[in-house]
């Protein structure tokens, strides 16, 4: 019994991240990239691997995953778009975002759904992305809106993230375009 | 507070409205919701064209052009890199040569940049590479290469900024990667990161209207060939300035802001001549 405050501590310690800000649940980021759209429908991809293949050639990065969540932005039948939801890790942070593609599959919107630092060795476990990853709208402990003030100090590249929106652009080009 | 983040210029910007037409918009009402969106759309499509014009990486940029250019060309370049050009120029003459934009080969030898040509030009701190003409236009005097990267994102913020205030915002923050400017009298608080513990916060202060910009070396520090090597450099002899402290410096303008860092870094020095040239104060944590 006399270990469980320093259990709870430790729990607490894996699930609080440095700094995090939730910007846009991934519904409010469909609805600002396709404000005419009168609906919007899962269209989960799964690649094969002669797509995944032509994804790396591509972008000239590992496609990293075989299942991708996108959903379809329609206004009646017409389809407008697609929004593709994933999340980066990079050395220190985990960021999920939304990339919103035209019908040609142009990248036409990127939005960051949530951003989090770990304190630093957090961030390769498993354990801690695992309870973040793939909870882009509420969840993960934070809502949307709430946050940390603004942060300064030395600049934290985001190339994971742009390395991100490139695999995805590539994915469009090779699985939606129109 | 409406707040949205995107990547630009190679790292995340943060762009939050805390009030337009005086009122602090409510995230609940769709007409407030709107008019929010479609002024931080207005401040993102901005960064996005100083993006374009200013990156290193783009092939397609002034930056890049300029730098493909061979010695005596003059070429043309946006009004927005015009002005960055210039500011530049000033501040490199207010600081003894410390700010220095032609420190690119440095930085491509250390791989910090991918290099843009296949011959590396021989880099000379003291020798000016360009000169702002009438117009426009730009003459490179000299072969080398140019980075913005040390005020680019200073940059952009002001012209987000302003983006902001011409679609009625009254109150907000944009940060470019710790690169910060806040519009309107109401204060934002700024947690700044601890140098020897960049996950936590040194302090928190709350900064009015005006810009704010830190540098230090704890994300770009890195080894190259056995030698301490980081993204920020003395412009006078082109060494590498990889200390443990964080640099804060505070001014009007978040492009002077941005560069007026380096001036501290590479001096310890809060009470440079260059800080009081430009309406600015610095601090060390």
């Amino acid at each position: 019994m006399r270990y469980q405050p320093l259990l709870a501590l430790s729990a607490c310690a894996l699930c609080a991240p440095a700094f995090a800000t939730q910007y846009l649940s991934a519904e409010q980021a469909q609805q600002l990239m396709f404000p005419d759209a009168t609906a919007f429908r899962p269209q989960p991809l799964a690649l094969n691997a002669a797509q995944m293949q032509q994804i790396e050639k591509l972008s000239g990065l590992p496609a990293r995953s075989v299942n991708w969540r996108v959903v379809g932005a329609f206004k009646g039948d017409a389809l407008l778009g697609y929004m593709v939801l994933d999340d980066v890790t990079g050395k220190f942070e985990l960021i999920s975002y939304a990339v919103g593609l035209n019908p040609d599959a142009t990248v036409k919107q990127v939005e960051v759904l949530t951003y989090r630092e770990s304190h630093g060795g957090e961030i390769r476990l498993p354990a801690w992305r695992r309870q973040f990853v793939g909870k882009s709208a509420a969840g993960g402990g934070l809502t949307v809106g709430e946050g940390i003030a603004n942060i300064s100090g030395a600049t934290l590249s985001c190339t994971h993230l742009t390395d991100g929106v490139r695999r995805i652009a590539a994915i469009g080009q090779v699985m939606l375009k129109k | 507070m409406i707040r949205r983040a995107q990547p630009w210029l190679g790292t995340l910007v943060e762009v939050s409205i805390g009030a337009m037409g005086g009122a602090a918009p409510d995230p609940q009402n769709p007409a407030d919701l709107q008019a929010a969106n479609q002024a931080i759309n207005l401040a993102f499509a901005r960064i996005g064209q100083v993006h374009r014009l200013m990156s290193f990486h783009d092939a397609a940029s002034d930056v890049s052009r300029f730098n493909r250019a061979d010695a005596g060309e003059m070429l043309a370049v946006d009004p927005h890199t015009w002005a960055v050009l210039e500011l530049a120029q000033q501040i490199h003459d207010s600081s003894e040569g410390i700010f220095n934009i032609a420190c690119a080969p440095r930085l491509v030898a250390w791989d910090c940049l991918p290099s843009p040509a296949s011959v590396r030009p021989v880099y000379e701190p003291s020798a000016a590479v360009l000169r702002c003409e009438a117009d426009g236009m730009v003459r490179k005097l000299a072969a080398g290469w140019i980075d913005l990267g040390g005020i680019a994102k200073g940059f952009a913020v002001d012209v987000a900024v302003e983006a902001l205030r011409s679609a009625g915002v009254t109150g907000a923050c944009v940060n470019a990667g710790g690169d910060l400017r806040v519009l309107g009298s109401e204060p934002w608080p700024v947690a700044i990161r601890d140098p020897l513990a960049p996950f936590r916060t040194a302090k928190t202060v709350q900064q009015g209207e005006g810009a704010m910009a830190t540098s230090a070396a704890y994300f770009s520090a890195k080894r190259h060939i056995g030698q301490q090597v980081c993204a920020l450099v003395d412009g006078r002899n082109g060494e590498p300035l990889p200390g443990s402290t964080s640099i804060t410096v505070q001014a009007p303008r978040c492009a002077v802001a941005d560069a007026l860092t380096k001036v501290v870094v590479a001096t310890a020095d809060t009470q440079h001549p260059a800080l009081e040239a430009w309406n600015a104060t610095a601090f060390i944590i």
